[in-house]
């Protein structure tokens, strides 16, 4: 007989359920795609931000001490201090390893340029720049690394210089002959994308193709790449890197993590570890410079610190917007559901003056609502997955990861919220007198 | 035996004196009309009879029980077990069919059966209307389907405030006779109207004005033992 009533409910007053059903999918939609928006956002703000580039750099021991002391930027010729290339995979195996996102070394060499050829006017020759010095910079494109860990990992600058306006395309790790050239390069060079560069040091010649030309906005534009082994071998220093960049996802500085940046030691046990365990930047930089010998690593402040401050802020902004629609929905309900009872005044003494003690009305009004609210969250699920990838395309420009945690999420909000916005009008139904209502006029 | 006595019953709404020193008692199986002016407190009395109000003083004895001092709850179970309710505006469930309407009333009072249900719509004669909503039904036939739910659970006492008070003739008629068939089966019923021919079908008559009982006579042609009226 409950069931029939319910049907009778659900089924011969679709308008007001209906009504109930369309506030709760709207609620339901919002919390959905936020909440999947903000759990997928800190991997979109995350691949925004590293757009920016690395926020870790490593430099040899030295080198780091001369370049603090002369504010020179990169050592370039200045030190002959190295890194080894073989200790680069360990970057992939420290604590926060998970944290780390791309690396790329960097070996930087000046050679000296003999010969410029250009593939269609073959034997022409370039500008009057031969027997220039150059900057050659060695590094790795997309590189596969295969870490003691048994994992592998495909790194490099394609994928942290993302901002590089390349024509052409990037060169290939694999290919001994293949350079990315500068746009500044390109242009004293008068090289374009097939021709051949040949460059000399200390005797030892190398003819490069150039199979893009890149435009990075900054002083790289000078400067011509190559595979970090091409690099080595001209320079004959093979394994050599003079520094690395990485890129890694950290947590915004606090208290504790400025003390530590300042001298770990001076951190107390309980203290330290709680650093150490807390992906700050500064101790990811610790466990870089544990792994690699002689080496120092060092933040490249600014965007470390944004880069957990802005996601912070964008997924408070989401949080807010959810509860903010929540509450908007149980608002909603809230009026629904007490006008609904208000009309259904009569029927409800009438349930009452029949023999229904407060406690079986309450159920059923609330299996009502509860079941109009299932069915409205449900809609409103699948049409927030829809709000979610457009807000994906058309803020990030990718879709979202559908999170199915979201589902038991949305469907406790939803209860929660049904419940809360029944209240008012469970209150009234409780001191709904019979008398009161059966012989109004 | 009475199976109801009022007993010096008041009820105040705040400053409003409804009811004043009301004393009414009912035998068992006998067929009573409460008339009087409109605000005299017929409702509030029929209110309180059907567990439905407390009075402000007095007792109240339904079936040997002091329902005056009853606690809500208990006095809902009271009212379930004991009462038949039949209502001017009918206050039928606009979403359930008039089959269901009645089993409603089973279904808060032990277990709904709808064999038993289709039975009392038999009873008055709607048998055939049994799958139709209330608004399907004329207000004749809503009025039936009311009583029909009244009866459902067997209520010791059947109260009827204005039971044709919506109604034309020809469904007052029809109305009638089913009330004229329950006393004849046995039932104790109260019935509150304006109306003087109904009130004659009753065995007796108590007229309230003002919240106090002023006349409370036996009726002549339902009352074989003669009138013994008695002004209050
Ligand atoms: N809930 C209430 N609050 C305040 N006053 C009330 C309430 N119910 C009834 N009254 C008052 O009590 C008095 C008796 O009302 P009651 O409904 O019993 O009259 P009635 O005899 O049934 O009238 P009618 O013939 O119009 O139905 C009236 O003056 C009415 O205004
Ligand atoms: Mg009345």
């Amino acid at each position: 007989m409950f069931l029939r009533m319910l049907r009778g409910a659900l089924f011969r007053q679709k308008g007001k359920m209906l009504m109930i059903a369309i506030t709760i999918a709207l609620g339901a939609s919002l919390a959905t795609a936020m909440l999947n928006v903000m759990l997928d956002v800190g991997d979109k703000v995350n691949r925004e931000l590293k757009a920016y580039g690395a926020n870790i750099n490593v430099l040899p021991k030295g080198a780091s001490l001369l370049g603090d002391l002369y504010g020179v930027q990169d050592g370039t010729g200045v030190s002959d201090r190295y890194l080894n290339e073989d200790e680069l995979p360990l970057i992939k195996t420290i604590f926060w390893a998970f944290n780390i996102v791309d690396f790329a070394p960097y070996f930087e060499t000046d050679a000296r340029l003999t010969d410029v050829a250009g593939a269609a006017d073959s034997g022409g020759d370039g500008p009057s720049s031969r027997g220039d010095e150059i900057a050659l910079i060695g590094t790795w494109f997309d590189h596969h690394l295969d870490l003691p860990t048994g994992e592998s990992l495909d790194t490099g600058i394609r994928n942290m210089k993302s901002w590089w306006d390349v024509s052409g395309e990037w060169a290939s790790d694999d290919d001994a002959d293949g350079a990315m050239v500068g746009a500044q390069v390109a242009e004293r060079l008068g090289v374009s994308i097939g021709d051949t560069i040949t460059v000399e040091e200390d005797g030892r010649a190398k003819s490069l193709t150039v199979r893009g030309v890149f435009d990075a906005g900054g002083n790289e534009d000078d400067r011509i790449y190559v595979p970090l082994a091409v690099a080595q071998e001209l320079a004959g220093k093979p394994g050599a890197v003079s520094s690395v960049e990485v890129s890694a996802l950290t947590t915004p500085d606090n208290e504790l993590s400025r003390k530590a940046a300042q001298d770990p030691n001076s951190l107390s046990i309980k203290e330290w570890e709680t650093w150490y365990c807390t992906a700050y930047v500064s101790a990811i930089c610790y466990q870089i410079e544990e792994v690699v010998s002689d080496s120092v690593a060092k933040p490249i402040r600014q965007v470390a610190e944004s880069e957990g401050a802005i996601l912070e802020k964008t997924q408070f902004l989401m949080l807010l917007i959810t509860i903010l629609s929540l509450v908007g929905s149980a608002l909603g309900i809230s009026n629904l559901v007490t006008v609904s009872v208000m009309e259904r005044s009569r029927e409800i003494g009438l349930l009452k003056a029949v023999g229904a003690h407060n406690s079986s009305v309450m159920g059923l009004v609330l299996t009502e609502v509860l079941i109009t609210a299932a069915a409205g969250g449900a809609v409103g699920y699948f049409a927030g997955l829809g709000f979610a990838q457009v807000i994906g395309h058309s803020v990030f420009g990718s879709g979202i990861d559908i999170r199915p945690v979201v589902i038991p999420l949305v469907a406790i909000l939803v209860f929660i919220v049904t419940l809360a916005g029944s209240v008012p009008s469970i209150r009234m139904l409780l001191s709904l007198r019979p008398a009161e209502v059966l012989h109004g006029r | 035996m009475n199976i109801l006595e009022l007993n010096d019953i008041t009820k105040d709404y705040g400053s409003v004196k409804a009811l004043k020193n009301v004393d009414m008692t009912l035998s068992n199986g006998e067929w009573l009309a409460i008339m009087g002016p409109s605000g005299s407190g017929k409702t509030t009395m029929m209110n309180i009879v059907g567990c439905m109000d407390k009075p402000t003083s007095g007792t109240v004895m339904l079936d040997g029980t002091n329902i005056s001092e009853v606690s809500a709850k208990n006095l809902t179970n009271i009212r379930r077990d004991k009462i038949g309710l039949i209502f001017q505006q009918f206050h039928l469930i606009g979403y359930l069919t008039a089959l269901e309407n009645i089993m409603v009333a089973q279904y808060y009072h032990s277990m709904p059966d709808e064999g038993e249900a289709l039975k009392a719509l038999e009873r008055v004669g709607l048998r055939e209307r049994a799958k139709h909503l209330p608004s399907q039904l004329s207000g004749g036939e809503q009025q039936r389907v009311c009583i029909a739910r009244a009866l459902i659970n067997y209520p010791m006492l059947i109260l009827a405030d204005e039971p044709t008070g919506n109604l034309d003739e020809t469904n007052e008629q029809i109305v009638m006779d089913i009330f004229r068939q329950l006393h004849r089966d046995g039932s104790s019923i109260i019935v509150v109207t304006h109306d003087p021919e109904i009130a004659e079908e009753a065995e007796r008559t108590v007229v309230l004005e003002h919240g106090k009982v002023t006349r409370n006579t036996k009726n002549a042609v339902a009352g074989s033992r003669g009138g013994d009226e008695k002004n209050v």
